[in-house]
């Protein structure tokens, strides 16, 4: 039975004012906490794996309390590995690394992670208020954009390249572009074709972002520290700055927060971009229009925390939008959200957003709820878990080798991802040692893929003629825009 | 202690007369599998429908192997498959405390030869699978204006969208546009199972192969506002209806040839093996016996399919183990038809009839 908006959402709240449901989703808020924090392996695909078989036996609003909490929180979460141990965490908080750890090194960790975690607070409920406001008419935005329309977005994206490679414009294209030349390793989806496979079983399915990503930061971080410090300073620099200074930069930089959250829930919406960019669009797009982002950036720049935490945990409630709305899945985690809900006898769907509004909004208001327990969490672990910062070099170097291997080996339990990660975490340190900036590499390696996909498509099913379509030709002049400022920028510095 | 001391003698009577009033409690041994721990490697990522399929036989396979072991699962994705498969092939010790589970892109991919395969399909010893039954239909959007299967062969360069080259679903659109006779049509591929739907509705293709229960669960819309044609129908097994679609010509009834017909039948062989569970060459004959019985028992438990459809939304149809030992074996090899499925099936336009 269809019900007004209001009462459903006045429903969907009343639905949550049992304790059975308020303790699954702090059942869900503790899980989430801890799959953020534990090595890469342990991911949410695989704790909804182990929870769903559970989960579907009870009630459904109790259920949806825990899976929902747990998500939620896993992303605000994220951040302890980037800026305590300078490990990238799971996809959605790569981009982190690269102010959170130089913060956390300079005795800053407390302001990163209050940061990080009022940035994701702010970001999940701007996702959720996205989503409340969004869902009734969310549907034809998520048909507008086509492959024409995101390989502009992308190629827009690329541009930040510019930005991304800091002083050095050429050796950030040629990070750029060897990113771009990793990301065609495997077996081309579109024609079959192995492209620099050598006959090897693992490198069918290209070389994992994640383990890259991890390699490039994580160890040389760590080979940084043993290098430099152990010998020289065995102390790590002295804690100072609070949760509380990291809040007030978020509250600050209130504009940039909602920004990001709008490309995270923009990239959620849009079926098929993945959690991988998300947080990398959303640093480059703060390097481009932040204030003095040239200089500071990469250096300790809170903003550059900011901004990839908020869009992460926004991205929540775009994902949300198209599942709910359409019934289709954006990544693992949400295809078995709606396992569960079929288990439940709901198909999501529009039929869902009209016959059981009120579960709808159920849903909504977990999602912000547990956002603000998680952040909540996060503040109150955070305080003690900072203090991980001043942890000496040479039980930190230690740690974050072990973290960077299992996190590696826990993924795929394949020896040769350890191989993989000590071969491009020795390239990242001559990377950083040289000056190629590997944000850029990381950039051109998630684009890449996303962009070959987005170009064949549109060539096979328009020819040329997708260069004339409406939302194409305005992207193309906001891209072309863009990427002229960023120029100008840079021709007004060097002068 | 010697044999004249009295306490030696007493115990040695009272064990004499333990032995003659309860043999079994000497004599009988534990089950092979009380305390054993056995692996399931599955060559997929975790969490998606291929996952939720094992862990809904987990809990009775555990409840029907006497011992009841502990089962856990692991993951060993790459290649559709084939790397799990070549694992339990030649790296994993046959002692029956390894089970594999693959897609069915295992039995395709080694049918076809292609690279990366290196298992003999026939040498692995099969468990079943938890499905097997299959119905695919291939759709065109409404406002394409293909309403019948004449306007779908009279209209040129149809843009039939799929997923990976390889990939069951895409290689199903190949061969419905192939056997429905469709002229110069072109494939978009490289679309996620989720990026498929939006892309049609929104014009961007015009048709595309789908199953049947993912239609019926997943887009009600399609069926209920009339936003698509549908055409035609693979049933695996052949002759399976579907409650839905029941009225859907299948699609070997378009086939023009024996070679057509044969084509139809080795992608039926390829999905009615559905999800196999199988264990390395070698494994005892003892415990490939206590396996193959629990997964029968487990396959044919009630509470299984109440299970399966919780954690899959889907009706289990499972193939036991000689079924699917069966299955492997009647899979068509002739050479002709194998060469030209590889054609059909690969990133070229489709051969010609």
């Amino acid at each position: 039975m269809e019900v007004s908006l209001f009462h459903a959402a006045l429903q969907g709240l009343l639905n949550l004012l049992h304790l059975k449901v308020f303790l699954a989703m702090l059942i869900g808020v503790s899980i989430g906490t801890f799959t953020a924090v534990a090595p890469q392996g342990l991911g949410m695909p695989l704790v909804y794996a182990i929870l769903l078989p559970v989960v579907i036996r009870w009630e459904p609003v109790t259920g949806i309390a825990l899976l929902i909490g747990a998500s939620s929180v896993s992303a605000i979460c994220a951040a302890y590995l980037p800026v305590l141990f300078g490990i990238p965490g799971g996809a959605g908080s790569q981009a982190t690394v690269l102010d959170g750890y130089p913060m956390g090194k300079r005795g800053e960790a407390r302001r990163a992670l209050g940061a990080s975690f009022m940035a994701g607070g702010m970001g999940c409920v701007i996702g959720t208020l996205t989503l409340l406001v969004a869902l009734p008419a969310a549907r034809p935005l998520i048909y507008l954009m086509g492959s024409p329309e995101l390989f502009v977005v992308m190629l827009w994206g690329l541009s930040m390249v510019a930005v991304l490679a800091g002083r050095r414009p050429i050796k950030g294209l040629i990070a750029a572009a060897f990113g771009l030349l990793l990301a065609t390793i495997g077996q081309q989806a579109q024609s079959g074709i192995m492209r620099f496979v050598f006959d090897q079983m693992y490198l069918l399915d290209g070389i994992s972002i994640s383990i890259i990503a991890l390699a490039l930061f994580g160890i040389p971080s760590a080979l940084d520290l043993a290098l430099t410090k152990l010998g020289v300073e065995q102390q790590a620099a002295p804690l100072k700055g609070s949760l509380l200074d990291g809040i007030k930069d978020t509250l600050r930089e209130w504009w940039l927060v909602v920004r990001c959250s709008f490309v995270g829930v923009w990239i959620g919406i849009v079926p098929g971009l993945g959690s991988q960019v998300v947080d990398w669009l959303a640093y480059g797009h703060a390097a481009q229009t932040c204030k003095g982002a040239r200089e500071t950036f990469g250096k300790g720049d809170v903003r550059g925390v900011i901004a990839p935490e908020s869009a992460n945990d926004a991205k929540d409630g775009g994902d949300l939008i198209t599942t709910l709305l359409l019934g289709f899945p954006q990544g693992v985690v949400t295809a078995l959200f709606i396992v569960a809900l079929l288990a439940w006898g709901f198909v999501p769907g529009p039929e869902m957003v009209k016959k059981n509004a009120d579960l709808i909004y159920s849903i909504i208001w977990i999602q912000g709820i547990s956002g603000i327990f998680g952040t909540l969490v996060g503040f109150v672990l955070a305080k003690q878990l900072a203090k991980l910062a001043e942890v000496r070099y040479t039980f930190m170097v230690p740690i974050i080798f072990i973290f960077v291997l299992m996190g590696a080996f826990s993924a795929n339990r394949d020896p040769v991802d350890l191989l993989v990660v000590v071969s491009f975490g020795i390239l990242g340190y001559f990377m950083r040692r040289f000056g190629y900036p590997r944000p850029a590499m990381i950039l051109g390696l998630v684009l890449g893929d996303l962009m070959e996909k987005y170009l064949y498509r549109s060539m096979a099913s328009y020819g040329f003629s997708w260069l004339t379509r409406p939302a194409v030709i305005v992207l193309l002049i906001l891209a072309t825009i863009s990427f002229a400022l960023t120029l100008r920028g840079r021709l007004k510095e060097t002068r | 202690m010697t044999f004249r001391d009295r306490p030696f003698k007493i115990s040695l009577a009272l064990g004499a007369l333990w032995v003659c009033f309860f043999p079994a409690s000497v004599f009988s041994q534990a089950p092979f599998y009380q305390g054993k721990t056995i692996a399931i490697v599955q060559g997929r990522d975790p969490g998606g429908t291929g996952d939720m399929r094992v862990r809904a036989v987990l809990p009775f396979l555990q409840k029907h192997i006497p011992g009841n072991p502990t089962i856990v699962n692991e993951y060993m994705p790459g290649g559709g498959s084939r790397k799990a498969a070549n694992h339990v092939y030649k790296s994993v010790r046959p002692d029956g405390l390894t089970i594999g589970n693959a897609s069915a892109g295992m039995v395709s991919l080694a049918v076809l030869g292609e690279k990366g395969v290196l298992y003999d399909l026939d040498k692995f010893i099969y468990l079943g699978s938890p499905y097997s039954s299959y119905h695919g239909v291939f759709v065109t959007r409404k406002e394409a204006g293909l309403s019948s299967i004449e306007k779908l062969r009279a209209a040129s360069g149809i843009r039939v969208g799929g997923q990976s080259v390889g990939f069951s679903t895409y290689n199903e659109g190949r061969l419905f546009a192939y056997v429905l006779g469709l002229k110069e049509p072109k494939f978009v591929t490289g679309y996620s199972g989720a990026e498929l739907d939006p892309a049609l509705i929104r014009g961007e293709i015009d048709a595309r192969a789908n199953s049947a229960d993912t239609v019926v669960r997943r887009s009600p819309d399609w069926l209920n506002k009339g936003l698509v044609d549908f055409h035609a129908i693979l049933e695996i097994p052949k002759g399976e209806k579907h409650a839905r679609f029941a009225h859907l010509p299948e699609l070997e009834s378009f086939a023009k040839s024996d070679i057509d017909r044969k084509l139809v039948i080795l992608q039926r062989a390829f999905r009615v093996t559905g999800q196999p569970f199988f264990l390395p060459p070698g494994t005892p004959k003892d415990r490939v016996d206590i396996l193959q019985e629990a997964f029968r028992k487990a396959y044919k438990d009630p509470a299984f399919h109440k299970e399966y459809k919780k954690l899959t939304a889907d009706d289990p149809t499972p193939l036991m183990p000689e079924d699917h030992e069966r299955a492997i074996r009647e899979i068509p090899r002739e050479r002709e038809v194998m060469e030209l499925f590889k054609k059909l099936v690969g990133a070229g336009p489709l051969p010609a009839r």
